[in-house]
């Protein structure tokens, strides 16, 4: 692990991409999830394939990183592949037996549906992936700060999502812990139907749950007794600015947003 | 010499609905500027409790809290006086509040809206204080509970207290983790004249204290320097806690009248016992 941070997803590097300023990151994600969203043709997805492929390059981060991301929506993505196929009735029929229709229509359009998930996932993946989760929330922090206008408490829920973070990989510990406890004195977790190793999590979640909220009580004392909301002029070590990789990447960004625009508009075909 | 903490007559309950427990009831007393004070007791002798009256997070029912002249009693204070009287607690993972250890450090300064330069070199000189300057960038999942429990303190020095209160801050710690915190807590009271509160059960903890107090259903049942209230072995056995091996041997030995000198050091004592003849 080194220095590294043990938990999420994030990938400790120096490139381009981890030194951009989070709040950027977040904006041109949020552009690029647009972007996607505007791909009609196959040509644009090629385009969008090419970026995303050359993001990976600049990040640093290996392609197994970027690709384990979509492991988790492999499923859906093929799942709504198939409905997409199943019940795509236009264009020329390819094949066609008992209520199943094929069309070559609905083969190209799922193709596309499937194409867009796995990119949205690849292309925010790598924000998370080149940022650590405690500049994500500064970033978030510092997005949502106009909401102050408003009485939002924004502050506290940028602590909220520090503090979430900071103790997953303590309760994984602890949920270890307790498993192994309850395996010591004869439970059961890999054994039995999918009902009954529900009901072995029980004596899991209980315990985890009691000490969560005695960790909560001594985290409340700690944050007090280190005068949070002592002052409403409270300051920041670590001051986000915005650089000159920043400028490059809303150029490159807005680029690639423009082309699939004009693609759209005047590219015609599949 | 006016103390830096002063207490008045200080008694608290804790209410709940149905019933109420002591917490502490009456007491009084006066803590030094730059002192090393030790409050011992069993478990529910009240030993937290005090020391969540000394800064302000438990409100006395009755008598009075004075740290430097502020009455916790006035919300006012209370900032300015967690300011002073900082505080440790028992689990060091459950008090750290980001998962870079640099940001945990400079938390409390954040908080006080100290300008930034400043937040800077408070963290370096809080991690160099309590000897682990090399993990700034590190997470502190790693580490090993005297590590984390020295980060903890790191923490709350950031804040720049003149007082530093460790509730029971070595019981989770095995004897190596106890060590480490015990030694760089006497480096900051002897060196940065910090005033210490340590808040524990083990006695031996307290061999080093200027000061010590003995708590036992609430109430402070003896005080002053180690060596004098060791002595009494029994009283201290009659309220649960175990006395150093060194008091005892003294005590038993005084009793049969061999001229010894009170101490509490092994060392010490193997030096009188050598002097007798």
């Amino acid at each position: 692990m080194g220095k590294g941070i043990s938990f999420g997803q994030f990938y400790p590097g120096e490139s381009f991409l981890h030194k951009m300023d989070p709040r950027i990151k977040i904006i041109l994600a949020i552009a690029y999830i647009v972007t996607v969203f505007l791909c009609q043709t196959f040509y644009s997805y090629l385009a969008i394939f090419l970026f995303l492929i050359s993001l990976i390059l600049v990040s640093q981060v290996p392609l197994k990183s970027v690709l384990k991301s979509i492991k988790g929506i492999l499923y859906l993505v093929l799942l709504t592949a198939v409905i997409n196929i199943l019940f795509f009735k236009e264009g020329r029929v390819l094949l066609n037996f008992w209520i199943v229709t094929i069309t070559l229509d609905g083969l190209f359009f799922s193709a596309k549906m499937a194409l867009r998930l796995i990119f949205l996932v690849m292309g925010t993946t790598l924000v998370t992936l080149t940022t650590t989760p405690m500049s994500l929330t500064d970033g978030m922090e510092s997005l949502m700060s106009p909401l102050k206008a408003v009485k939002f408490p924004v502050h506290d829920v940028a602590i909220i999502m520090n503090i979430a973070l900071r103790f997953i990989p303590s309760l994984m510990e602890e949920i270890d812990k307790i498993m192994m406890a309850q395996k010591a004195r004869g439970a059961a977790f890999d054994t039995g139907g999918l009902i009954a190793r529900a009901k072995a999590l029980l004596p899991v979640l209980i315990p985890l749950f009691v000490s969560a909220f005695r960790r909560a009580d001594e985290l409340a004392l700690a944050l007090d007794a280190r005068c949070y909301n002592a002052t409403d002029k409270r300051t920041k070590m670590k001051v986000l600015k915005i650089g000159y990789r920043d400028l490059i990447g809303s150029l490159a960004m807005a680029a690639v947003m423009a082309g699939i625009i004009l693609m759209r508009v005047f590219l015609t075909g599949v | 010499m006016k103390g830096i903490i002063e207490l008045n007559e200080v008694s608290f309950d804790y209410k709940s609905v149905d019933q109420t427990t002591v917490g502490v009831k009456n007491i009084s007393l006066s803590i030094k500027e730059g002192d090393f004070v030790a409050l011992i007791g069993h478990n529910g002798s009240g030993k937290s409790t005090l020391a969540k009256l000394f800064n302000g997070f438990l409100i006395p029912d009755t008598g009075d809290v004075i740290v430097k002249g502020m009455n916790t009693k006035e919300k006012k204070n209370t900032f300015e006086i967690r300011k002073k009287v900082g505080m440790v607690f028992q689990t060091p993972d459950n008090q750290m509040v980001a998962s870079i250890i640099e940001d945990d450090i400079a938390f409390g300064a954040e908080n006080l809206g100290v300008p930034r330069e400043e937040i800077i070199r408070r963290v370096e000189w809080a991690l160099s204080a309590v000897d682990m300057l090399e993990y700034k960038k590190h997470t502190p999942f790693k580490l090993s509970g005297g590590q984390k429990q020295r980060i903890a303190i790191a923490a709350i020095l950031a804040m720049m207290p003149e007082v530093l209160i460790l509730d029971e801050s070595t019981a989770m710690l095995d004897p190596e983790g106890r060590k480490e915190v015990l030694e760089v807590v006497k480096k900051l009271n002897k060196e940065h004249n910090m005033t210490v509160v340590l808040i524990t059960h083990y006695m031996e903890e307290a061999i080093d204290a200027d000061e010590v107090y003995i708590m036992n259903e609430g109430e402070i049942v003896d005080f002053g320097k180690p060596e004098e209230v060791f002595k009494d072995y029994k009283k201290l056995n009659s309220v649960k806690l175990e006395v150093p091996i060194v008091s005892q041997v003294i005590a038993l030995l005084q009793k049969d009248g061999y001229p010894i000198k009170n101490c509490l050091k092994v060392e010490e004592l193997a030096e009188e016992i050598c002097r007798l003849r």
